[in-house]
């Protein structure tokens, strides 16, 4: 394997924030003695991305998320930690770096607000240096695929957020990056909208072997996108690899749902089955949760259909946003005690906390 | 030299596109427009009036006041042409976020805060501003041509210094949090620089032409046309206080950026 294009090592963040006192007299005593905190945002993190990978950065909000993708884009230079992204180190060499990659923030924009996106578009050909025949070839793949042509006379301000971010998507692949960064790229858009998004992403991806890293509320991103995810809270990695992986470690289970026909007559609250119990979900119908590391689900299975008179059976597995939930209760109770006696040790007044601001 | 010519197309480009969405609405520019000229119309008229009584001010004549009025709107017209984002820094760029965006184009982050939107209604003080000259010169039969054909390349240094100075003042928002700011009292300032500085006691005249410079703005550029011979040396200056402070001012923004780097903020 060749070189990773993107090298993150005990990548730290640590942001001195002032506290202010309420009222009159806390202004006035902060005049004179400002008391600081020191909160870290990002946390001793760690990754490779290998060339073409697409990679899902999740974790809850103010996790450090945002506050790791400003520093792997150049934007905030960390406290400390190394990062080599495609052979810069990203706040050092930014105005070298900036011309191999692309972003999307989904919350705010990178076009030009008062002018038309066709203008937007050629301001961006004039400072990524892009060759008028490229330019026109990769419009008309950005007008197949996203459907942008007919946007291109409107202003920016004029568009709705899901024709904007067709926009902003198509303008951060304009000069053709070989790194991509996206920060809720699907923020706020209908369902038709982000299976827009996703199928363009997943097309340039492939087409390009664009290597990508995505950070996303919506978990269906990055069902459908990704391979491998890093999850971090409070600024620490806590899973990086398979999706897969991350719902066999954390939430093994798997959910059997049947109806049953005759429904019995006492329509009761749970039903044995051999050492199993069904809980009621609706009026006939039940629901298993095996815990895979004990049974095999076919077992299970084969005990359901012997015994009762089932209908119509279905199998599934806990969605990932109930995975990922699952992580962040486990982990919040984990740093629960930690954090009791770090505020025990603190001066009176004063929260000690671990934890972020920043998203 | 590939970076200025990369600029300078990028900076056409910019102007092009911003005239394009301005006159996409003709009558709120004309409206503008309209609004800039009696503003610069207004002022004109106080020196004008002040002037119809006094033929002579502290040894200047009338048509020479003129001249230095008419000239002072030259720097100032193009300072106010570029000087809009400098205003909005604060709000539109740094609390709003917008800066992360200047940050990750691979363009100098000044030349984009600068460059990115234009006051275009201000190019009036330009045109007003050379009317003027041209009467005066019609009425002033002793003029240095060498002082004469300085003047444009004069006035783009001043609108430097200009730019400069409110860039550098625009710089301390990375440090203070600060939304008044020092800016508004400093512009007062530009107005003592369309007259003539001898009419101005020593502070002013040393406050005008170190700490913050705007004699060398409109005042000193226009001394050599008006043969003035005892402020030459001042007139030859204006190049280097133009360069310095616009050295000045990048450095002092390399180090703002460094910091918002550390904080985010």
């Amino acid at each position: 394997m060749s070189q990773p294009a993107v090298r993150v090592r005990d990548l730290v963040k640590a942001f001195e924030v002032t506290r202010k006192s309420p009222g009159l007299a806390g202004a006035l005593k902060g005049l004179f003695r400002a008391e600081t905190t020191t909160l870290t945002a990002v946390d001793r993190v760690s990754f490779d991305l290998d060339r073409g990978e697409m990679v899902g950065y999740i974790g809850p909000n103010g996790a450090g998320k945002s506050t790791t993708i400003k520093m792997l884009t150049g934007i905030l230079t960390p406290t400390s930690g190394e990062v080599s992204a495609l052979g810069f180190v990203p706040w050092r060499d930014r105005r070298a770096y900036t011309k191999s990659i692309g972003v999307v923030f989904g919350q705010r924009t990178q076009l030009w607000w008062d002018i038309a996106v066709v203008e937007s578009f050629q301001l961006l050909r004039e400072i990524y240096g892009v060759s008028e025949a490229d330019y026109a070839r990769r419009m008309k793949v950005f007008d197949d695929l996203l459907d942008v042509g007919r946007l291109l006379p409107q202003p920016v301000r004029k568009l709705s957020l899901g024709e904007r971010m067709r926009c902003d998507l198509a303008a951060s692949l304009l000069h053709e990056p070989t790194l991509l960064f996206l920060d809720e790229p699907t923020i706020g858009l209908d369902v038709v909208a982000k299976a827009n998004v996703r199928s363009f992403l997943k097309e340039a991806n492939r087409r390009l072997s664009t290597t990508v890293i995505l950070t996303t509320h919506d978990l269906d991103d990055i069902e459908e996108l990704c391979e491998r995810v890093v999850l971090i809270d409070h600024g620490q990695v806590l899973w990086d690899g398979s999706l897969r992986g991350l719902r066999d470690r954390h939430l093994p289970e798997a959910r059997i749902r049947f109806d049953l026909n005759p429904i019995p007559a006492d329509d009761p609250a749970e039903l044995a089955v051999g050492p199993w119990r069904a809980a009621r979900v609706s009026q006939g119908r039940y629901q298993i949760v095996v815990d895979k590391r004990e049974v095999s689900t076919a077992d299970v299975l084969r005990e359901v259909v012997r015994d009762l008179p089932v209908l119509d059976l279905a199998v599934g597995e806990p969605d990932i946003e109930e995975v990922v939930a699952r992580i962040y209760r486990e982990n919040a109770a984990l740093r629960k005690p930690a954090e009791d006696a770090l505020a025990e040790g603190a001066a009176p007044g004063v929260v000690a906390h671990r934890g972020v601001r920043r998203g | 030299m590939k970076s200025l010519r990369f600029h300078g197309r990028l900076l056409a480009l910019y102007f092009a596109q911003y005239v394009k969405a301005r006159l996409a609405y003709r009558a709120d520019f004309a409206t503008a427009v309209l609004a800039s000229f009696l503003g610069t119309a207004a002022s004109f008229s106080v020196v004008l009036l002040l002037f119809s009584r006094f033929p002579h001010l502290a040894g200047w004549s009338f048509p020479e006041i003129v001249f230095l009025y008419g000239f002072s709107l030259l720097p100032y017209g193009l300072f106010s042409v570029l000087s809009l984002n400098l205003y909005e820094f604060a709000d539109r760029y740094l609390v709003e976020g917008r800066f992360d965006r200047i940050l990750l184009r691979p363009v100098s982050p000044l030349f984009q805060i600068y460059f990115e939107s234009f006051r275009l209604e201000s190019l009036q003080e330009v045109v007003t501003g050379t009317v003027a000259i041209a009467w005066a010169v019609s009425r002033l039969p002793d003029l240095s041509p060498l002082g004469l054909a300085l003047l444009p390349l004069w006035a783009v240094f001043g609108a430097v210094i200009y730019l400069s100075v409110f860039g550098i003042l625009t710089a301390s928002s990375f440090w203070i949090e600060d939304r008044v700011g020092l800016a508004p009292p400093v512009f007062n300032l530009m107005a003592f620089g369309r007259y003539p500085i001898t009419i101005y006691d020593l502070k002013v005249k040393v406050l005008l032409s170190t700490v913050i410079p705007f004699a060398f703005a409109s005042f000193y550029p226009t001394t050599l046309a008006l043969k003035r011979a005892d402020f030459t040396p001042f007139f030859w200056a204006v190049p280097a206080v133009a360069i310095l402070f616009a050295l000045l001012n990048r450095a002092l923004w390399r180090r703002g950026i460094a910091r918002y780097g550390s904080t985010g903020s």
